[in-house]
């Protein structure tokens, strides 16, 4: 495993897991070591070692980039950014557009990373 | 067109892998099958084995999980199981099912994609209103 990934990464792990709700606005860019639930507004660029869930009427318009998973729900909207994550879940209805790169699905955290799913993260890498 | 119309209205016939169900034409491929070339078709498409080229079609395509397609690929919903390299344009809507692996840009209408499913590329949803919409 890549040291520079936290060792846990899911939704239960003991990374941190913010929420944006309904009513909440980010303007601006937003780095999370954790998971990510927006069902806000979101102007800008977010980043999140774990997974992005974008739920409820959530907005996001900019880059995203998951780790590991992102979610658009049916009346979410995502909107003109790159988007960069291991795994996708767009369901139907939701509001999507943008550039799409993916790596393999990523296998269990547990095992080894061949160097694919690395470029992923090392770009981002020296920011912790 | 190089396909042929040789099927009597409503009984579900096969010929030339071409079935009729439900009065609309479905051009129908196996596993073995092969594809190359620019295909434009009233009716729907179930692609398996190998298509190179172009497919254009009034009604769906629906690409199975064993297909291997480089192409471009235009329908009103489209349903993609298996792997495909090209651009795809979807009237109405653009299913990536889990095991799906796609690269290339897309312009859909509505958008479903199942965990699991790769995609590369460029997503754009527009409407189509003066497209070359289904008869």
């Amino acid at each position: 495993m890549s040291p520079t990934r936290p060792v846990s990464n899911g939704a239960n792990g003991q990374g941190n897991s913010v929420v944006l709700g309904p009513k909440d606005r980010l303007v601006g860019q937003l780095f999370i070591e954790g998971d990510l639930h927006v069902s806000g507004t979101v102007d800008g660029s977010l980043e999140a070692t774990g997974d992005i869930e974008i739920s409820g009427s959530g907005k996001v318009s900019g880059a995203v980039t998951a780790y590991n998973r992102l979610v658009v729900g049916s009346d979410a909207s995502l909107i003109g950014g790159e988007v960069r994550v291991a795994r996708l879940t767009v369901e139907d209805g939701a509001t999507f557009s943008g550039k799409v790169s993916m790596g393999k699905p990523e296998p269990k955290a547990e095992e080894p990373k061949p160097a694919e799913p690395e470029q992923l993260i090392q770009p981002k890498a020296k920011r912790r | 067109m190089d396909v042929q119309e040789a099927v009597a209205e409503g009984t579900a016939s096969v010929e030339n892998g071409e079935v009729k169900r439900d009065g609309r034409k479905q051009f129908s491929m196996g596993p073995g099958d092969i594809l190359e070339g620019k295909l434009i078709y009233d009716g729907s498409i179930h692609a398996d084995g190998k298509v190179e080229g172009e497919v254009r079609v009034s009604g769906n395509i629906d690409v199975a999980s064993s297909a291997s397609v480089r192409a471009l690929l235009e329908g009103a919903n489209v349903t993609l199981k298996g792997q495909v390299e090209g651009a795809v344009t979807a009237r109405d809507k653009l299913t990536l099912g889990k095991n799906a692996k796609l690269s290339g840009d897309i312009v859909v209408r509505r958008l479903q994609i199942d965990d699991g499913a790769t995609l590369n590329g460029h997503v754009r949803m527009g409407d189509f209103e003066s497209h070359t919409s289904g008869q």
